[in-house]
């Protein structure tokens, strides 16, 4: 049976239309965070994603990657990027949910000028957080698995006793989603609301998802039909990309828009 | 065999040692004073550092202290471990060096942690083999007590023994340079530290900066009565400067890849951090101290005197020791100044994120380098009371 894989030599010889100029090598470096691969859309800069029906693997460096979600629940966001605007109510309820000190946060928005043509920009607010990555640089980098990869449900969270505050990770996110909150002496991070309103709530939402009023942030379990962000991730034909792919990463926080005619 | 040094205790230039050890050392203890008092209150409020650029200044001191015992020891090495005669006169001295500059290092980079307190306990309790930097702390830590136990059978006389820590410093010290580059290419996350050379530019550089410490300190040494001349002492002389030299240009080889990569971003792996080194705000420190100050200033001096004046090859040694000084401090800085969402067109992203040492980061450095003067002074009346052969 031929199988419907993508072609990482075909992959870079397509014509680049994207926006942020991501590079083929990028762009193949993009087919390993981990999802399994069905289309390339927008002259390659997204990709979109599937379950790991194994008719649909893709390809990497001409291996078939299993897609495969490690945790259960394995927890996720997605982003309609272009529903957000901007009204920071999902700053404001983070902060008063998890105590985040002033001067610190723990997720951001922040505002995008995007070239559409020549002489013509768009603008777009992008949320940002951790990326709760599959291969974590912080967790990679921290002497003393203060930060740490949660087995059950793969979130990045914090040991703060064992922080000795090198800041070894701050250095090594890619993302910028730490910061040394000086009263606790330890590394501060989104956490999922893990110890707050996510267990406040059974597990089905975070603070800032739930302040959202235009449902941006959509939080859900990749290993549950039911979520939200389940079928966003799983809708065929819907373009996802996620932050910095060349970073090699594997975030767990993807980005799509509600309409596949605006660029992201 | 080891020949030890003569010491000429009549023929110091700056007579009683003792005043210097007490000037250093309370410039060190007035310096890292500044490093209590940042850990007390937070670095927040102490230190220039912040989410965006979370390494600083102090970050310096400790590559470049860690890299030059490992170039003191790789130099030591030569004469005691692999026997070669030129280098053996110089090896109670350079491992005594050796330990200084590592127990230098480990200083600086525990008062640069905001919880130091608490890496005894953590890193034996909660070990991270994925990290480099639990690998690296580990590794320098058991080399500076094999380099301190090499330093005491020498002092015992007992070669054999001796040569034995030797070997094995050597080879954990071998382990952290090919730790440094991955514990660093992680680091590429942010772009800077993931060029494919950096193992051998590591091993170049640490070198460079253990025989630049030998041309100045020994010549320190010399005219404070340490070191009395001899034909041992010229030919040994000559045998730095002459490695002193190979290494210079092995530097000025890197300082060209740099300035390759700055120019045209497809030679480097890292085509932002290098352009803001070489033609960005940081070009001016990278041509007049990491290729004027500590490669060509030198070389010019190495070549013009062929290891015949020992003052001028000191000077040279102090050149290369400055200017390497910020190669290091632009190797920790370069690629964290370069915004995490540059690509993103982000509105109000700086082009560079700022960073500038605030007074209690340049307190703790200089505090730090006085540590490793006062060291030496230490070193020095040890060196004279113990009677070498
Ligand atoms: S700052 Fe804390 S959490 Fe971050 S790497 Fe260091 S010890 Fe680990």
């Amino acid at each position: 049976m031929k199988k419907n894989t993508i072609n990482v030599k075909e992959l870079e010889e397509k014509a680049s239309e994207d926006t942020e100029g991501i590079s083929s090598m990028e762009r193949r470096k993009f087919l390993g965070f981990g999802l399994t691969i069905t289309g390339l859309f927008l002259g390659g800069s997204v990709l979109s994603l599937t379950s790991s029906n194994p008719s649909f693997a893709g390809i990497r460096g001409g291996k078939a990657l299993v897609a495969d979600y490690p945790y259960s629940p394995h927890y996720t966001m997605v982003i309609v990027q272009n529903h957000c605007i901007g009204c920071e109510r999902c700053l404001d309820a983070c902060r008063t949910t998890n105590h985040v000190p002033d001067g610190g946060y723990r997720t951001d928005i922040l505002e995008r000028s995007v070239p559409v043509s020549p002489d013509e920009n768009e603008r777009v607010f992008m949320p940002i957080l951790c990326n709760h990555c599959n291969e974590a640089a912080c967790v990679r980098v921290c002497p003393t698995k203060a930060t740490y990869k949660d087995k059950k449900t793969g979130i990045v969270r914090m040991s703060i006793e064992r922080c000795i505050g090198c800041k070894t990770c701050m250095t090594a996110c890619p993302y910028n989603a730490r910061y040394f909150d000086e009263a606790k002496r330890a590394i501060d991070k989104c956490n999922f609301c893990v110890d707050t309103k996510l267990k406040e709530s059974g597990g089905k939402i975070t603070a800032c998802a739930a302040a959202c009023p235009a449902n941006v942030r959509m939080f859900g379990d990749l290993t549950d039909p039911e979520t939200e962000a389940y079928k966003l991730i799983h809708a065929p034909g819907k373009a996802l990309w996620v932050l910095r792919p060349e970073k090699n990463t594997m975030p767990n926080v993807f980005y799509t828009n509600a309409s596949l005619s605006s660029a992201h | 065999m080891i020949t030890y040094i003569a010491t000429d205790s009549n023929k110091s230039m700056f007579g009683n040692l003792i005043p210097f050890l007490i000037g250093f050392a309370l410039l060190a203890a007035g310096g890292l004073s500044f490093a209590l008092h940042a850990m007390y209150v937070g670095h927040h409020y102490t230190f220039g550092t912040t989410r965006e650029v979370p390494w600083g200044l102090l970050v310096t001191p400790y590559f470049f202290f860690a890299c030059m015992a490992t170039g003191l020891c790789i130099i030591s090495s030569l004469g005691q471990v692999f026997q070669i005669e030129a280098f053996k006169s110089l090896v109670p001295r350079t491992v005594f060096l050796a330990v200084v500059t590592m127990a230098t290092g480990l200083m600086c980079i525990m008062l640069e942690l905001e919880n130091p307190w608490r890496v005894g306990l953590y890193s034996m309790l909660s070990p991270a083999p994925s990290s480099n930097i639990w690998w690296k702390t580990t590794i320098y830590s058991f080399f500076l007590m094999f380099m301190v136990f090499n330093f005491l059978s020498l002092v015992l006389h007992k070669e054999k023994q001796a040569r034995i820590f030797a070997t094995i410093a050597l080879v954990m010290v071998l382990m952290g340079i090919l730790n440094m580059n991955s514990d660093m290419s992680l680091l590429g996350t942010r772009g800077f530290w993931s060029e494919n050379y950096m193992p051998i530019y590591f091993v170049t550089v640490s070198t460079l900066t253990g025989c630049a410490t030998l041309l100045f300190f020994g010549w320190l040494s010399k005219i404070n009565g340490g070191q009395q001349e001899s034909e041992e002492r010229r030919v040994t002389n000559k045998a730095v400067s002459r490695l002193f030299m190979i290494l210079l240009f092995g530097l000025l080889y890197f300082s060209g890849v740099k300035v390759l990569g700055g120019f045209f971003p497809q030679a480097t792996q890292n085509p932002e951090a290098m352009f803001l080194l070489v033609k960005g705000n940081l070009s001016l420190n990278f041509w007049v101290a990491e290729v004027g100050l500590a490669v060509l200033f030198p070389l010019v001096i190495i070549l013009g005197m062929k290891g015949k004046n020992e003052v001028w090859q000191a000077i040279a040694g102090l050149s290369c020791l400055v200017g390497c000084f910020v190669l290091y401090y632009h190797l920790v800085i370069a690629g964290q100044l370069i915004p995490h969402y540059y690509q993103y067109h982000v509105v109000g992203l700086p082009e560079y994120y700022p960073y500038s040492p605030s007074l209690h980061e340049i307190m703790v450095s200089v505090g730090s380098v006085f540590f490793f003067l006062a060291a030496f002074v230490a070193g020095e009346m040890i060196f004279k009371k113990i009677s070498f052969k």
